[in-house]
């Protein structure tokens, strides 16, 4: 079998470009927003691979440092707009949002697809800024330097996140009403899946974070087109204003980056270790808290800036303050194993890597939250180790599990379980040797963005460098195996995890609007200790075997 | 599916309650846009008072004045627009539509007057036209005319956008399901009055706050 | 029809108010100026709110209620440091 197009199936509901291009099923406009940001995922990748070759030796052998400035400047940009936010919520959570609160799609389909266009419009521009000249601000985009001094294409990124801060807006608006107004009847707040309200608290973010982060990036456009100089020192204004409202936003950002990815570990985690959620209500209750705690914390990327002492203090405070309740999530996750019956699928290997370098990564923050600590290692290479291990071993370990635990849903097709463990491990060990040696490194006081530096750090950059090789081949594996099981895969049954979840209660791939007949739901969330799931699970090994 | 837009809704009146809170979520994001643009504007006023106070004398009291009633007027009638498309009488919906637009116009093209009024006194610091302010400090009044232009432009930029709807929902309106016609103009109307409640505040802040 | 009659008295109270703001600002108050003209400012928005734009029900007053803490920890937060 070949035909990649199943009758009946959403996939099968018209297959010319005009049908994908203007589809308003939302399991069409994830994939849409899946294949954009594949694409973005390794351009940023291959800058990031660039800047690690480059510090292979202590000298700036392979590019000038201008060059490196916009290699960076671009790999954040990219990475953090045009993947980390839109990751897991436009594509996993666009896709399964409806299948999950029993709806047949979101309540504005059409919104819906507007936001991939407006994405695209957006990423038009930042594309161009690229292949123009790059930017070489930074992903921040700090004044009186973006403003005044930076000669790169500024308003060109700058303009082009501004318009891919709506198309998240659209999404969030989109998914918050979607979960208030369209549950199926029983689906009570506390019977959804955590997923869903990790969705939920991201869209709460992303509707009331991004604005202030465009109000930031209009007044950098209006200061360098129009010469409105709202953040110029000589006209008296405030340049630490515009690190206020920029980490009012890209604070919180972080949990808009991070939140999708403890959702979907808590539905992989259970599933694979046939035990229901360890304290489901703390769990969703520490979603939200997530989501509200993120905002009160932005200070602490300035405690060197010259913020006052006084509020240096506070923040450092809020800041320890939001550990509590990730920390109640690892807890709860970590219990939810305890004696259960563990089977180490693919999605399950990414899961507990997420688990282990999220945990890795938020404990090295409480370093950073602490202000004496912060000063010494602030923008040093602690600080890139650090929220890597939270974006990259977190977030992408997370997308990735995602993604293989539902790819049977999206495509109907089962990919190499043996290819999935092996991409899995590879990018485990890849991603530590890429990004401990950074730790080290930071602390022993190599600051970031230079793309030269002192022979005797070099023994942990070439570790480092060579892991991010490593990493590379880990994260294109899945491009291969992946896009192989679209068209030689075996047919995935409709439930390959014996998992409960309504998504797995219709067909796969799902049809057009999602369910024959609307579910009713009578269960919580995650009912893996009642009768009726026991039936033998789907076994992909043996499905392999026979050609 | 019998009357709604959305594939998702059973029934229009569902739909039209989560396009009320669709609606109110908008708002409230569209608010942090506007809470963090008086928010700098607030910083400034903080450390730089009597400047900003001798600076927005400059501004013409009469034109804020006016406008602010012409913007309060157009939101009644948009309101009299939702009121009538509950009851409707569509045909009247559309004289208020029409009535709420053209007041939004005339609101643009008062302000219009005032920039090029400014423009001419060389009050306005943008684009390299020239700055020739007279009074004490013209350093710190420079910023407040900067923050001035940005904020009601961006104020302008909103009402231009609520102009543009009304018209295309008139240009369509003919082939709109009564239910549709309803829930645009409800639609709208919430924009719309969002819109006037900005200026609500920016007209006190910039004009009269600092005299 | 007493729904417009309610249109009616709010358009006539929000103009109401607008004279009300812009004679306060020739009378000099000190401080209560700025007080004042934010405080008829906050009443407009509120009559805008309820009579024109209808805020009733859970949702979009949940809407509300989340813009207006987050502006305050933004503003509040913003601030302490200065």
């Amino acid at each position: 079998m070949t035909n990649v197009a199943m009758p009946g199936t959403y996939l099968g509901d018209g297959t010319g470009p005009r049908a994908w291009l203007l589809t308003t099923d939302h399991k069409r406009v994830a994939w849409l927003y899946l294949i954009s940001l594949t694409a973005f995922f390794f351009l940023g990748g291959a800058m990031a691979v660039l800047m690690r070759i480059e510090l292979a030796t202590p000298a700036g052998d392979l590019v000038s440092d201008d060059v490196y400035n916009r290699l960076f400047s671009l790999h954040g940009i990219i990475m953090v707009w045009f993947f980390l936010v839109p990751s897991i919520p436009a594509t996993l959570g666009n896709f399964l949002l409806p299948l999950m609160i029993g709806a047949r799609d979101l309540a504005f389909p059409r919104l819906n697809l507007a936001s991939w266009y407006v994405f695209i419009f957006g990423s038009l521009f930042a594309l161009f800024a690229v292949v123009a000249g790059g930017v070489d601000t930074g992903w921040t985009f700090y004044t009186p330097l973006s403003t005044l001094y930076a000669n790169g294409w500024v308003s060109t990124a700058a303009f082009g996140v501004f318009i891919v801060g709506f198309s998240t807006i659209m999404t969030g608006i989109n998914f918050i009403v979607s979960v208030h107004t369209l549950r199926a009847p029983g689906l009570t707040w506390f019977r959804l899946p955590i997923f869903v309200w990790t969705l939920y608290a991201t869209s709460l973010v992303m509707v009331l974070a991004t604005p202030v982060l465009a109000a930031s990036l209009i007044l950098i456009v209006l200061e360098r087109v129009f010469g409105i100089g709202v953040f110029n020192p000589d006209l008296g204004g405030d340049p630490l204003l515009f690190q206020h409202l920029f980490w009012f936003y890209s604070h919180p950002a972080v949990y808009i980056m991070i939140l999708p990815g403890m959702g979907v570990v808590s539905e992989v985690l259970p599933c694979f270790s046939r035990r229901p959620l360890f304290g489901y209500n703390a769990v969703a209750i520490s979603s939200m808290a997530i989501a509200v705690f993120g905002f009160l914390v932005w200070g602490h990327h300035m405690f060197v800036s010259g913020q006052s002492a006084y509020a240096g203090v506070v923040f450092s405070f809020l800041s320890f303050c939001v550990a509590i309740p990730s920390a109640i999530k690892v807890f709860n996750w970590s219990l939810t194993l305890r004696k259960g019956e563990i089977s180490f699928e693919t999605p399950m290997l990414y899961a507990l890597f997420f688990l282990a370098l999220f945990t890795f990564g938020g404990l090295a923050g409480l370093f950073l939250a602490a202000l004496a600590v912060d000063v010494h290692v602030h923008d040093t290479y602690f600080v890139i180790a650090h929220f890597h291990y939270i974006m990259v071993g977190g977030m992408v370990t997370a997308y990735m599990a995602g993604l293989h635990f539902w790819w049977p849903k999206l495509t109907g097709r089962m990919y190499s379980e043996t290819a999935g463990r092996i991409a899995a491990i590879v990018t485990f060990v890849g991603f530590n040797l890429t990004f401990f040696p950074q730790f080290v490194l930071g602390f022993d006081g190599m600051p970031r963005r230079y793309h030269t530096y002192p022979p005797e750090f070099q023994f942990w950059n070439v570790l480092s460098s060579a892991g991010a090789v490593v990493l590379a081949i880990g994260y294109l594996m899945p491009l291969f195996y992946l896009g192989w099981s679209l068209f030689h895969g075996a047919r995935a049954p409709d439930n390959p995890w014996n998992a409960t979840g309504l998504e797995w209660q219709t067909s796969s791939p799902p049809p057009p609007h999602n369910f024959e007949t609307m579910p009713i739901v009578t269960r919580p969330a995650y009912a893996y200790d009642m009768k009726g799931l026991e039936h033998e699970r789907f076994s992909p090994h043996r499905e392999e075997a026979a050609p | 599916m019998s009357g709604t837009e959305s594939v998702a809704f059973d029934t229009p009146r569902r739909e039209r309650r989560a396009d009320t809170f669709a609606m109110w979520v908008f708002i409230g994001s569209e608010a942090m846009l506007f809470g963090a643009i008086f928010l700098v504007f607030l910083v400034a006023h903080i450390d730089f008072g009597p400047a900003f106070a001798a600076a927005s004398k400059r501004l013409s009291l009469p034109l804020g004045t006016f406008n602010t009633a012409v913007l309060i007027t157009s939101s009644f009638t948009m309101a009299l627009a939702h009121g009538l498309a509950l009851h409707r009488r569509w045909r009247a919906t559309i004289w208020a539509l029409v009535a709420t637009a053209a007041l939004g116009v005339c609101f643009l093209i008062v302000k219009g007057i005032e920039y090029g009024k400014e423009i001419a006194e060389g009050l306005a610091p943008l684009l390299g036209l020239p700055f020739r302010y007279a009074g004490p400090d013209p350093v710190h009044a420079e910023f407040f005319f900067g923050l001035y232009f940005a904020m009601t432009s961006l104020h302008a930029l909103h009402l231009i956008g609520g102009i543009v709807v009304i018209a295309g929902m008139i240009a369509l309106w003919g082939a709109a399901s009564p239910a549709n016609r309803l829930r645009r103009v409800v639609a709208i109307g919430l924009y719309w009055h969002f819109v006037d409640i900005i200026w609500v505040f920016m007209f006190p802040v910039l004009y009269l706050i600092n005299r | 029809m007493s729904e417009l009659r309610k249109l009616t008295f709010g358009y006539i109270g929000l103009l109401a108010l607008l004279a009300l703001t812009v004679a306060s600002s020739f009378i000099d108050l000190g401080g209560f100026n700025v007080a004042l003209n934010l405080a008829i400012a906050a009443a407009k928005a509120v009559l805008i709110a309820m009579l024109f734009m209808h805020l009733t029900g859970t949702l979009p007053r949940l809407a509300v209620a989340a813009a207006g803490l987050w502006l305050i920890v933004l503003f509040g937060l913003t601030l302490i440091g200065r």
